[in-house]
């Protein structure tokens, strides 16, 4: 039984293969930062920004491309776990710290559970659909048309500001309370009906599912 | 300091990824996976405009922990109606389950 | 004549009220008043009757003070329709010397018609509706005649036409009648449209409906003269419609299909006169137009010919008298044409009598026998007494025999056509030789010789009471009626002169006997009624088969009423259904099977391609969804 079951192999081998490979990436991305910096053209903090950044946008790239569904899980861990940084830049601690608890503790291992109660055991290799390069065009499409809107738009040159959690609160029951409260109602909704749907209903049963 | 065009920029990126991988994906949970993505890029992008311009009443914070909730339940959901269609079809590959057509 | 002076001629509308309340109540709840209600419809007629009496007395009392003018008075006037600056209507009433007598013709017949119609239609079908539908033509009659305006003419011209084309399909179970009434109405509303063409050129150019207002303007040269000719003659048409004039008389005879009363009151004695009342109304202005009222001459005296011809040979008693009445209308037209309007007032009123008379008991022997052909009828003499002598009167008098009221107003048309012009002259002479013949014809068929139907003489039988007395009153009518042309019988009544005094145009005409026209007239007449005896009384009429057989072909161009009806029909048939079937062919086609099935056709089979587009396939609407996204993307970016 023991050997039907290739997880604890493939772990090692992802670790093993993906320590290799993103250490090997990140020695290359500080070594270009840090020779943009001594050249002048960026902060120290930049370099740190583009450190995680990279970081995120790899583990992106990772969880879209890659075969295995089980790494492609785990690759989005990446830039779920780089927003968390990102926002701690921007100076909003609750949100980062609100984003770690739901997405990496939450959404990641719900979507780990799904895998688990699907046929991901018998054959983890998924097969990409016929569009690939069409929507591969598009996507750059898009990117030309948002970086070049960024590039060209004239931004008003300003200095980020952190928010308290105090304030934050008290603006969400103020101004935002009834929003706040139709979120909450949306939350039980989806909650009942994602119970609704997960429950096996008889006479929705197919014929050959055993009970 | 870090400008804002670097948060844009990065978000941008984010996107583009999450678009390709809807369009590119077969496997529902992937696809799900790639929306994550995208709904991640536009928080980045919500919460970089409003600490640098909306010092006021931060609504930008406000709406992407909006988001994260609603992304949150929306993955619940999704979850379970992919579980139910493999319970149904035996399969999570969306191209089969293709029954709304002429 | 104060006697009767309690409606005064303010009152003239009660003459369209009364009847229209009698129709109403009739024709609702007809079905639940006892006897159907005809006693409702017998006293609506009885108070029209009294009411015109009444009119006429205060005319009479009124315009003896004033010395006789000849025009009457607008004597009542409302607001009916009133855009201000742009055009105003108004309801009025109008009684002048042409209106009594039209008013007493009208309640007068009518009202015999509605007494001898409880006998005649006595276990009919849908009794009660034919009662309503009386009283609806009266109210209609009554206000042709008393209106003072002209839109108010044309709508109750076009009521009239209404109530004549429900009555003549009044059995509108049998195939015949239905196409009658179709003919009817459809013939008279090509007339109807030249009617309202002229009474729109000339509200166009006056600004008015008024009829005396227009006579005004006319007079006073106010209109182009052209113009004034084009729109007479276009009024003038809808007078040949409603007058079964040529070349629009061939709705007459069809129109006999229709119950034997109705065609006394409505194909004889008054719509059918409302052409000559029209044109009598608008006399005035015609004489100021010669070729207007020549045509009105050549029209009434080519109908007058043509139709007498058709009588001759025509073998149903009706239509003989229908194409009787056709000839008797061209005559008062003729009288029009040569500008008396007196003559031809005359003749409508002593033809009202004799003419109804005559369908009233051609009524009587249809009832009795149930036959209509001449061919089929025969000595019934002695079997109906009444009817025979009534009837007898009624012929003579339409023969022209004195002292019978038809002799007297013939006479007076044929004196003023004589001093019009002498080929008018013989020609209308000859019309009225031939009017003798056919009259004494229709006599010697009906009543004398052998019976040639023998079940249908066994089944003869004199009608009741409530019929015949009518006919006795009709028939001293026709006898006396003629008489109203001495001045001494005018005075009788309270006026100052004869029916010539009364009913003039610019200045009353002075009788006085025209021995010469008298005695040729009267000789003709004898001479027709000596030749009807000839051919037709003795050995049952072998001499008018000889006289048949001895030039079939005008005797055949007689009885085929000269292929106009065939022209017609074949015109129908190759033109106007040729051009319907065009017509037709694009409707079905071209919007039809093209634009119409053939859009739906085209969105059918787009609709059929299109829907592969809908794969089933979620990545597929993304990648739509998406490509949607980038173009507006690309929009925004192109407009920043």
């Amino acid at each position: 039984m023991l050997s039907k079951v290739p997880l604890p192999q493939q772990f090692d081998r992802l670790i093993v293969t993906g320590g290799i490979v993103t250490s090997v990436f990140v020695i290359l991305i500080l070594t270009i930062l840090l020779i943009l910096k001594f050249v002048g053209f960026i902060s120290y903090t930049e370099v740190f920004f583009w450190l995680i950044s990279s970081g995120m946008i790899i583990g992106a790239l990772a969880s879209v491309f890659l075969k295995n569904i089980v790494h492609a899980v785990f690759s989005l861990l990446a830039p779920l776990l780089g927003i968390v940084a990102i926002y701690l830049f921007l100076g909003s601690e609750f949100l980062a710290l609100a984003q770690l608890l739901i997405y990496g503790g939450g959404v990641v291992i719900l979507l780990l559970f799904a895998l688990m109660m699907t046929d991901v055991q018998d054959n983890p290799v998924v097969i990409d659909g016929s569009q690939k390069p069409v929507g591969f065009i598009i996507a750059v499409l898009i990117g030309f048309v948002l970086l070049y809107s960024i590039f060209t738009a004239d931004i008003e040159i300003a200095t980020p500001s952190s928010l308290s959690l105090a304030d934050l609160g008290s603006n969400i029951f103020t101004q935002f309370l009834i929003p706040f409260l139709l979120l909450g109602i949306l939350l039980d909704i989806a909650l009942t009906g994602a119970l609704l749907n997960g429950k096996k209903h008889k006479n929705l049963q197919s014929s050959d599912s055993d009970e | 300091m870090i400008p804002l065009e670097n948060f844009l920029i990065l978000s941008s990126i984010l996107f583009c990824i999450g678009f390709y991988g809807v369009l590119s994906r077969k496997n529902a949970i992937l696809i799900l996976i790639s929306v994550e993505l995208m709904l991640a890029a536009v928080g980045i992008n919500f919460v970089a405009f409003s600490s640098f311009y909306d010092t006021e009443r931060y609504s930008g914070h406000i709406f992407a922990l909006f988001v994260v909730a609603i992304a949150a339940a929306e993955v619940g959901l999704a979850l379970g109606i992919i579980i139910r269609l493999f319970r149904e079809r035996k399969t999570i590959n969306i191209d089969e389950a293709n029954e709304l057509k002429w | 004549m104060g006697l009767f002076s309690v409606i005064g001629m303010q009152q003239a509308w009660l003459l369209t009220i009364v009847p229209i309340f009698g129709f109403l109540i009739v024709a609702l709840f007809g079905k639940r008043i006892p006897r159907q209600g005809d006693w409702i419809i017998a006293a609506v007629g009885i108070f029209c009757l009294f009411a015109s009496i009444s009119i006429i007395a205060d005319f009479q009392s009124f315009f003896h003070g004033h010395g006789f003018e000849p025009n009457g008075a607008n004597v009542l006037s409302f607001e009916w329709i009133n855009i201000p600056n742009y055009l105003l209507i108004e309801y009025s009433t109008f009684v002048d010397s042409i209106t009594i007598v039209m008013l007493f013709v009208v309640s007068l017949v009518g009202l015999m018609v509605v007494i001898y119609s409880i006998g005649y239609m006595q276990g009919e079908v849908r009794y009660h509706w034919y009662f309503s539908l009386l009283a609806f033509f009266l109210a209609a009659m009554f206000t042709l005649v008393t209106t003072g305006n002209l839109l108010q003419l044309y709508l109750a011209w076009e009521a009239v036409g209404l109530g004549s084309y429900l009555l003549i399909g009044f059995y509108w179970e049998k195939q015949s009648a239905a196409e009658a009434a179709k003919k009817a109405f459809i013939t008279t509303r090509i007339g109807d449209v030249g009617l309202l063409i002229g009474i729109l050129l000339l509200w166009r150019a006056s600004g008015t409906f008024d009829i005396q207002t227009i006579i005004g303007l006319a007079e006073a040269s106010y209109f182009d003269s052209t113009y004034l000719t084009i729109s007479m003659i276009f009024l003038f048409f809808g007078a040949v419609g409603k007058s079964a004039q040529f070349p629009l008389h061939v709705w007459l005879p069809d129109a006999m299909e229709g119950p034997t009363p109705v065609s006394a009151l409505i194909h004889a004695a008054t719509m059918v006169v409302a052409g000559v009342y029209l044109v009598s109304r608008m006399l005035p202005i015609y004489e100021l137009i010669p070729v207007a009222q020549n045509l009105i001459l050549i029209i009434g005296l080519i109908t007058a010919l043509l139709a007498a011809t058709m009588g001759l040979v025509s073998q149903d008693i009706k239509r003989v008298l229908a194409y009787s009445t056709v000839s008797q209308l061209g005559y008062m037209f003729v009288a029009l044409g040569v500008g008396s309007l007196s003559a031809a007032m005359f003749h409508l009123f002593t033809h009202a009598f004799f003419k109804a008379l005559l369908f009233l008991g051609s009524g009587s022997v249809i009832h009795a026998t149930h036959k209509q052909e001449i061919s089929s009828l025969g000595a019934l003499k002695n079997k109906m007494p009444i009817t025979f002598l009534t009837f007898t009167i009624g012929a003579l008098s339409l023969a022209g025999i004195p002292p019978l009221a038809g002799f007297w107003s013939k006479d007076e048309i044929l004196l003023y056509t004589g001093e019009f012009g002498s080929v008018f002259y013989g020609l209308l002479l000859f019309a009225a030789l031939l009017t003798a013949i056919y009259s004494t014809r229709l006599v010697i068929m009906i009543f004398f010789g052998k019976p040639k139907d023998s079940e249908a003489y066994e089944h003869a039988h004199e009608s009741p009471k409530i019929m015949n007395i009518p006919l006795i009153i009709l028939a001293i009518f026709a006898t006396v009626s003629g008489f109203f042309i001495f001045p001494f019988v005018g005075q009788l009544f309270g006026f100052d002169d004869g029916f010539m005094g009364i009913v003039y145009l610019y200045h009353p005409h002075v009788f006085h006997l025209e021995f010469t026209t008298m005695i040729t007239a009267i000789s003709i007449s004898l001479l027709g009624v000596l030749l009807g005896y000839f051919y037709w009384f003795y050995e049952d009429g072998r001499r008018a088969n000889n006289a048949s057989k001895w030039a079939p072909e005008i005797y055949n161009l007689f009885l085929n009423k000269y292929y106009i009806d065939n022209f017609y029909q074949a015109f129908i048939n190759k033109f106007v259904l040729g051009l319907a079937s065009i017509i037709a062919w694009f409707d079905d086609k071209i919007v039809n099977r093209s634009g119409i099935d053939g859009s739906a056709q085209i969105l059918n089979y787009v609709g059929y391609r299109l829907k592969f587009l809908q794969t089933g396939k979620i990545p597929n609407y993304v990648l739509m969804m998406s490509v949607g996204i980038l173009l507006f993307s690309f929009i925004l970016l192109i407009n920043y």
